[in-house]
């Protein structure tokens, strides 16, 4: 089961993965990163993997 | 190896001792003849040195180190410790006191501060709310498109692509989104017109003092933004410039050197950018007939085609960022205080990461294209704003004028830093 890690540090809610994967990211009122269940679902790991790449500060990583 | 027929990159090319990146006269060349340049640059000298160039009234300083490989553009941008924006990231000189009030934004600083008031309006640029102004975006578009329409109808079927679709777009999808009211778009337009004219000739009149025109410029700015504060701290809405006057970091307002500075970043990146993309992808259109046809289409493209506008316009040239700390990046040894200009458009041609980097390929996939910038924590706010603004466009413009035809050469702005267009002659040939 893979887990969603975000480094708070790095993270500046550009969004990148919610534009990607909306069901798992969202970029809450306060500009904050809020992950809806941090172990995606099967059928949601692809998207959340791309949401990694595209993470612009490289906030995001999949751990097992 | 590939070439773009038309850019006619495959030969000769410059010499490496003729090219000096700080000729501002380098910078109206046509692509091609850039883009040679930058190849030629990123396959020899990939941290080429060259002098600043000099501006009445900023100190000259030491120069700067032209980056143009993707590989170390993006190991540049991706270490914000080691390499700052906090020096200046939008000029090659530090940003004169007297003018930090209006352009000491967060594009030019660091973390955390530049983090935490981000975060202030990161929200507003997220695709989940920006779901909900798309539907104003269209409107915008639509209206404006009509708009070009009858300005060609009243001029024998001529029409300027930059003032009467690319410009008048993003800039009214910027007001609305701050709160800047109907009658002072003109304002902002002519405001920002002078702070991104790199100097051109034909928005600075007085060329022995640039920085008078820069500071009048913010001066207007921050004009309109103090009458708003003032309105929205009384009544607050639901736009950018209330979230500016009324939210707090670490416990504290804005100062209001921030909030200036903020009004006048977001004013100003929202509605160049856009515009330069929408003007020379229109161009773009027209060099590759087949392209455009392709995509009036098959709307289902729409999501590369966006990407590849970006990548083949590059509208924001480069960035700097300078050197925190000596050290080694990818071979090339740099000591604290080094400047280097973070060139994107040559990084969006690099042969490594692109195949056929010079054909414009509007199904590009994969596209990890640095038109919004590299990975780090500046990377392009905007950046799905500008994606939803350029996509809606180009479908409306194939549904309201499907006749638009390109009917002259385009004048560009002699810019380093931006890639503009000023004007591009077109015509409805129908219309008389």
């Amino acid at each position: 089961m893979s887990r969603i890690e975000v480094d708070r540090e790095r993270c500046v809610g550009s969004g990148a993965c919610e534009a990607l994967a909306p069901d798992v990211f969202e970029v809450d009122d306060e500009g904050v990163l809020v992950v809806h269940g941090t172990e995606p679902a099967d059928g949601e790991l692809g998207d959340v993997e791309d949401a990694v790449q595209a993470c612009p500060t490289r906030a995001l990583s999949l751990a097992e | 190896m590939a070439v773009d027929v038309a850019s006619g990159l495959a030969t000769g090319g410059p010499a490496l001792a003729d090219i000096d990146l700080s000729d501002r006269d380098f910078w109206v060349e046509p692509p091609e003849v850039r883009h040679a340049v930058f190849d030629r640059l990123r396959a020899e000298r990939p941290f080429a040195f060259f002098a600043e160039p000099e501006i009445p009234g900023m100190d000259v300083g030491p120069g700067y180190y032209a980056v143009t490989r993707h590989v170390d553009l993006d190991a540049i941008s991706s270490q914000p410790q080691v390499f700052c924006s906090g020096k200046g990231a939008v000029s090659i000189q530090d940003i004169p006191a007297d003018l930090h009030e209006f352009y000491g934004s967060m594009i030019s600083m660091d973390d955390p501060r530049h983090a935490r008031i981000r975060r202030i309006v990161s929200k507003t640029f997220t695709p989940r709310m920006l779901e909900r102004v798309v539907d104003s975006v269209r409107g915008i578009v639509e209206d404006v498109l009509d708009e070009a329409r009858r300005t060609a109808e009243a001029n024998d079927g001529r029409l300027d692509v930059v003032a009467d679709v690319a410009a008048p777009i993003p800039l009214r999808v910027i007001c609305d989104m701050m709160g800047v009211p109907a009658e002072d778009r003109d304002q902002v337009l002519a405001a920002s017109n002078v702070i991104l004219s790199g100097g051109d000739p034909e928005l600075i009149e007085d060329q022995d003092e640039p920085l008078a025109a820069l500071f009048e410029a913010g001066i207007a700015l921050a004009g309109i933004m103090e009458r708003l504060a003032a309105e929205r701290l009384e009544r607050p809405t639901d736009d950018l410039t209330t979230a500016l006057v009324t939210t707090e970091v670490d416990g504290e307002r804005l100062t209001h050197q921030e909030i200036a500075s903020f009004f006048i970043l977001l004013l100003v990146a929202g509605n160049e950018t856009t515009r330069n993309a929408i003007s020379q992808g229109i161009l773009a259109l027209s060099d590759h007939p087949e392209q455009r046809a392709r995509w009036t289409a098959d709307p289902s493209i729409d999501k590369t085609a966006v990407e590849e506008i970006v990548r083949w316009t590059s509208p924001i040239t480069w960035m700097r960022r300078t050197a925190t700390q000596d050290g080694e990046v990818n071979g090339h040894r740099f000591t604290a205080g080094d400047k280097f200009l973070l060139f994107y458009a040559a990084a969006n041609r690099d042969p490594e990461l692109f195949a056929d980097p010079h054909v414009f390929d509007l199904t590009r996939d994969p596209n990890p294209h640095v038109g919004f910038g590299g990975h780090g924590p500046h990377f392009c706010l905007g950046a799905h704003l500008a994606r939803r603004e350029i996509a809606v466009t180009f479908r409306q413009l194939f549904e309201q004028l499907p006749d638009l035809e390109i009917a002259g050469e385009p004048a560009r702005l002699r810019s380093s830093f931006v890639n503009g267009l000023k004007r591009l002659p077109a015509r409805l040939p129908g219309v008389r």
